[in-house]
């Protein structure tokens, strides 16, 4: 189904959030003020690699207005931080390895004197050059930036089967390309910060945005020493995160400043802060050699990825593992030998982004089957399903995965589309100026969702009828943009033919939620679902037997709806949210059935893992969503600049709950990989970021966008299946790139191996251009 | 240290008079945010690329994190909080359209957006595409992809017409 407002109709959800932020009322955790709070700060490295030979914080101490200096000597617990492995100093000790490295941080009675405060710290350092590539820091003899073993090397994947030197032996053809990644910035608009208040009680209340507040809440606690109970934590709504707010940020300052001076201290990282500290995309150098038969099949694929990690671990591991695992594509491939190595340097620390890993993977493995399309003078299309695997066929790591026709079933309907049918005759508009040309591509991508094999996953929820008469869920998931309010609100809509004023849906804070996992992975939806799927007989049951023993009515004659309870003779089944059905009334409201029992017999809680393959591979993912995308791109010769003219995603992701939000998530991760793919990158020089702002990094302007977007949504999923709706936060970020280049080489005849997009590759001489020009007309 | 010059300041926000007793140098994205409590409008670049911070100068759209206090005194600053719709507690066409068209996902952007929405509608009720995305290309958003945005301001504009061309 070809997804708009149309075609929506009645599930065209108004999200219950957007007066708040239309009107400007709503407030970020970063808007937040008290009375009597100060204002905190951190001072970071001034080298991206270097000892420190002594700090003295004396004159920022004597400092009026100023209330506290705190040095890693005044951490009471663990001085270290980082989501899975924790190797990032809250302050730096003794040696700084990145320019993001704090190394001290100061509370005043204003941001300005903060500041102030921060430039009478004296460091002196020993500055050491530093390690600027994975490659300068595997070389022999390099420091080694932690005790972590040789190499600097943080993680090391692999996968093999077959034999991959036979395999190239016996192939026809054979394509060998690297491709290089940039290290791509999240830009959330709202930068990291926060509130931080002590209560009189000796609680600490966190308002900061994370994508899962349990795990800040441990790490805090951590840090402080404390228990966590100790802490609570409020994380939404939060102004965008893209992955890049999952890591601690601005919070064990905040928090230890707070606690040190007894008062609500407020943070808020300025943009050239942001950047500085801030995690981003993994640049990657992917080196693919993939050799076909003389009838166009693949029979060997040799990958060697590096990743460079940056100063701190954070989850370069999964990333790297999840890179692997999405180098193969969708393809079956008899003989395979991956190798993947993610390296400690002194760059900026790279972690979580959107696609994790995906967006890389699928940029090389794709550009390597057009390639070889070509060579075999074979449509690039026909030359992927050939390949494609069955949908019986274990996974990329050779694991079982959930069995789906997705993969099939997008790549018809690209094959269908109008849109790449025009890839069949090159659009050449005479119109255009000779050095003006077009041209069209197209990728397919299968996307794993959830943490993958042997990495805990937790998920759950709850369901009550709270004491005023609302059906209640709480989830740890947060509100980071994408809409998982509104979808909440839809789903429970739909099982309790209830309206959305029956509703209370609390998320983002430690005190009242359950410890239902992160909202990552493209994994809240879908654990939602479950868990409701989980909680609804045993509530509903509980409803109806209350109300039947309150009404006099056989439990099975009776229906949750608006308000209440209703007899089932009297709520038509069409009923939904927005009408209810005249000439009846609701026969025991929910308000009625909440006082009757004790609060906790209203409560329903689930808790369980999110669905992993069945065997030992680690990383492992069971359920995919699929997709194919095509881009028709302008390239202009002269001045080498390319322009998505139009795209189409096809999604298969199982039902859509909420079209609005599935339509905005395609939308967004479209546009984030356009700038992936053709302006964004981080520069660094010397371990230094050299485009610190949003006026050197270049992300896509409203003029910048393909404004004619489809997105069409497959919802089909086998009979019974015990999953729903598949995450979609993802994966309409992967693979517009290879989409785009293959586009540019239909256009240009060049082959881009590198993102973001290089111009100079694309130009060509005036006379090249228009010689060209009159040939093809 | 010595405290920063300080003196009155006075304009007109929201309709509203105000004063107060600060720096002339004090940005007014800090002025408005910290010392009105007008935390609609949003901070994000500070060097005037993104549009977050965008308010309404006497009628004209400006990034508000790169004015300072002296340049606007005296001035008439409406701020997202004060675009009303025409009934109270109504919300405005351009707000309500973004609402309805999913013109949003965090929302971070969506102040400065709608502000410059306004601005753009109210220079020129009937831009074409190409003068809409003149009008909004200063301010950036990471959700969307734009695609709502476009369609919420789109259909302001059909809103307009239609209602414009009935008698
Ligand atoms: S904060 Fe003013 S333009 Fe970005
Ligand atoms: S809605 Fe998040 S930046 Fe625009």
């Amino acid at each position: 189904m070809l997804l708009n407002r149309n075609s929506s109709g009645k599930r065209w959800h108004l999200r219950p959030d957007g007066v708040g932020k239309v009107t400007g009322q709503l407030q970020y955790l970063t808007d937040m003020t008290l009375p009597d709070m100060i204002h905190g700060r951190v001072l970071r490295s001034s080298y991206p690699y270097a000892r420190i030979l002594s700090i003295d914080i004396t004159g920022a101490e004597a400092m009026e207005g100023v209330f506290a200096v705190l040095t890693s000597k005044d951490v009471p617990g663990l001085n270290l931080f980082g989501i899975a492995t924790p190797d990032q100093p809250v302050f730096c000790e003794d040696v700084v390895r990145y320019i993001g490295d704090a190394i001290a941080a100061v509370a005043a009675d204003s941001p300005e004197r903060a500041a102030l405060a921060l430039d009478a710290i004296r460091i002196e350092y020993e500055e050491w050059t530093p390690l600027d590539s994975p490659e300068a820091a595997m070389a022999p003899g390099a420091p080694e930036l932690h005790e972590h073993g040789p190499g600097n090397v943080l993680h090391r994947t692999e996968i093999k089967r077959g034999n991959v030197e036979e395999g190239f032996a016996a192939c026809e053809h054979i394509v060998s390309e690297t491709y290089y990644t940039p290290r791509q910035m999240h830009a959330y608009m709202e930068t990291e910060g926060g509130l931080f208040v002590p209560d009189e009680n000796g609680r600490l209340h966190v308002y900061a945005a994370t994508q899962h507040g349990y795990k800040d809440r441990m790490q805090l606690a951590r840090i402080i020493g404390c228990s966590e109970e100790d802490i609570r934590v409020i994380s939404s709504p939060i102004g965008g995160s893209f992955g890049g707010k999952d890591e601690l940020n601005v919070q064990p300052y905040g928090a230890l400043l707070a606690l040190r001076c007894g008062r609500p201290v407020k943070m808020h990282n300025s943009r050239k802060e942001s950047v500085r500290a801030g995690l981003k995309r993994h640049p990657m150098k992917i080196e693919m050699q993939t050799g076909i038969s003389r009838e166009g099949m693949i029979q060997a694929h040799r990958v060697r990825i590096t990743a460079d990690t940056g100063a701190y671990a954070t989850l370069g591991a999964p990333v790297l593992n999840f890179c692997t695992e999405h180098c193969l594509g969708p393809y079956s491939i008899p003989n395979v030998d991956v190798e993947g190595v993610s390296v400690y340097t002194n760059n900026g620390v790279s972690g979580e982004f959107r696609g994790f890993g995906g967006n890389q993977a699928i940029f090389a493995i794709e550009g390597q089957m057009d390639r070889l399309a070509e060579i075999m003078n074979m449509d690039p299309w026909e030359f992927r399903r050939r390949n494609m695997r069955e949908k019986s066929d274990p996974g990329p790591l050779n694991q079982r995965i959930l069995v789906t026709d997705g993969l099939s079933q997008v790549w018809e309907a690209m094959d269908r589309s109008e849109l790449w049918q025009k890839h069949l005759h090159p659009p050449a508009d005479p119109a255009l100026p000779p050095w003006i040309k077009r041209g069209v591509g197209a990728a397919i991508a299968m996307h794993g969702a959830g943490l993958g094999y042997g990495i805990p996953d937790p998920a759950g929820g709850r369901l009550s009828l709270n004491a005023e008469g609302k059906i209640e869920v709480a989830f740890s998931y947060e509100e980071f943009g994408q809409g998982l309010i509104a979808t909440l609100e839809m789903m429970l809509c739909d099982l309790f033919h209830c309206s959305t004023s029956d509703l209370s849906i609390i998320i983002g804070d430690t005190d009242r939620v359950p410890h239902s996992g992160s909202s990552t992975a493209s994994r809240s939806t879908t654990m939602a679902w479950m868990a409701l799927q989980r909680l609804q007989a045993p509530f509903r049951s509980k409803i109806l037997s209350v109300a039947s023993t309150l009404s006099g009515i056989p439990a099975d004659e009776l229906i949750t709806g608006i308000e209440g309870v209703w007899r089932k003779d009297q709520l038509s089944p069409e009923v939904t949210a927005n009408e209810p059905t005249m000439n009846s009334k609701v026969l025991v409201s929910y308000v009625d059935l909440a006082k009757h029992g004790e609060a906790e017999e209203w409560i329903f809680d689930t808790q369980f893992e999110y669905p992993t393959t069945p065997d030992n591979v680690v990383g492992g993912h069971y359920l995919y969503t699929y997709a194919a995308v095509a881009a028709e791109v302008e390239v202009n010769t002269l001045t080498g600049e390319a322009k998505l003219l139009d795209t189409r995603h096809v999604v298969a992701a199982g039902p859509v709950i909420n079209p609005m939000g599935f339509i905005g998530q395609i939308e967004g991760g479209s546009v984030m990989a356009l700038g992936f793919t053709l302006t964004e990158d981080a520069v660094m020089q010397d371990s230094r970021y050299t485009t610190t702002n949003l006026d050197t990094y270049l992300i896509p302007t409203i003029r910048d966008i393909h404004t004619n977007l489809e997105v069409e949504a497959i919802e089909d999923l086998p009979e019974g299946d015990p999953f729903g709706p598949r995450g979609i936060g993802e994966i309409g970020s992967v693979a517009l790139a290879p989409a785009i280049t293959a586009a540019i080489h239909q256009a240009t005849g060049v082959w881009v191996n590198r993102l973001p997009v290089p111009r100079d590759q694309l130009i060509k001489p005036l006379s090249v251009s228009l010689q060209e020009g009159v040939s093809s007309s | 240290m010595t405290e920063p010059l300080s003196n009155f300041w006075t304009a007109v926000v929201n309709g509203e008079k105000k004063q107060l007793h600060i720096a002339q140098t004090t940005r007014l994205v800090d002025v408005l945010r910290s010392h009105l409590n007008l935390t609609g409008t949003k901070v994000s670049c500070e060097v005037g690329r993104c549009g977050a911070c965008m308010v309404l100068m006497n009628g004209e759209p400006v990034n508000s994190c790169l004015v300072m206090a002296y340049q606007c005194a005296g001035s008439e600053i409406t701020t997202i909080e004060g675009l009303l719709g025409e009934k109270e507690g109504e919300l405005h066409p351009i707000q309500q359209a973004f609402v309805e068209e999913g013109g949003f996902q965090c929302g971070y952007c969506t102040p400065g957006m709608v502000i410059s929405t306004k601005a753009l509608l109210d220079r020129n009720p009937q831009p074409s595409q190409e003068q809409i995305e003149t009008g909004l290309c200063g301010n950036l958003c990471r959700c969307t992809g734009y695609g709502g945005i476009l369609r919420a301001v789109n259909k302001v504009i059909d809103e307009r017409d239609r209602v414009g061309s009935t008698p």
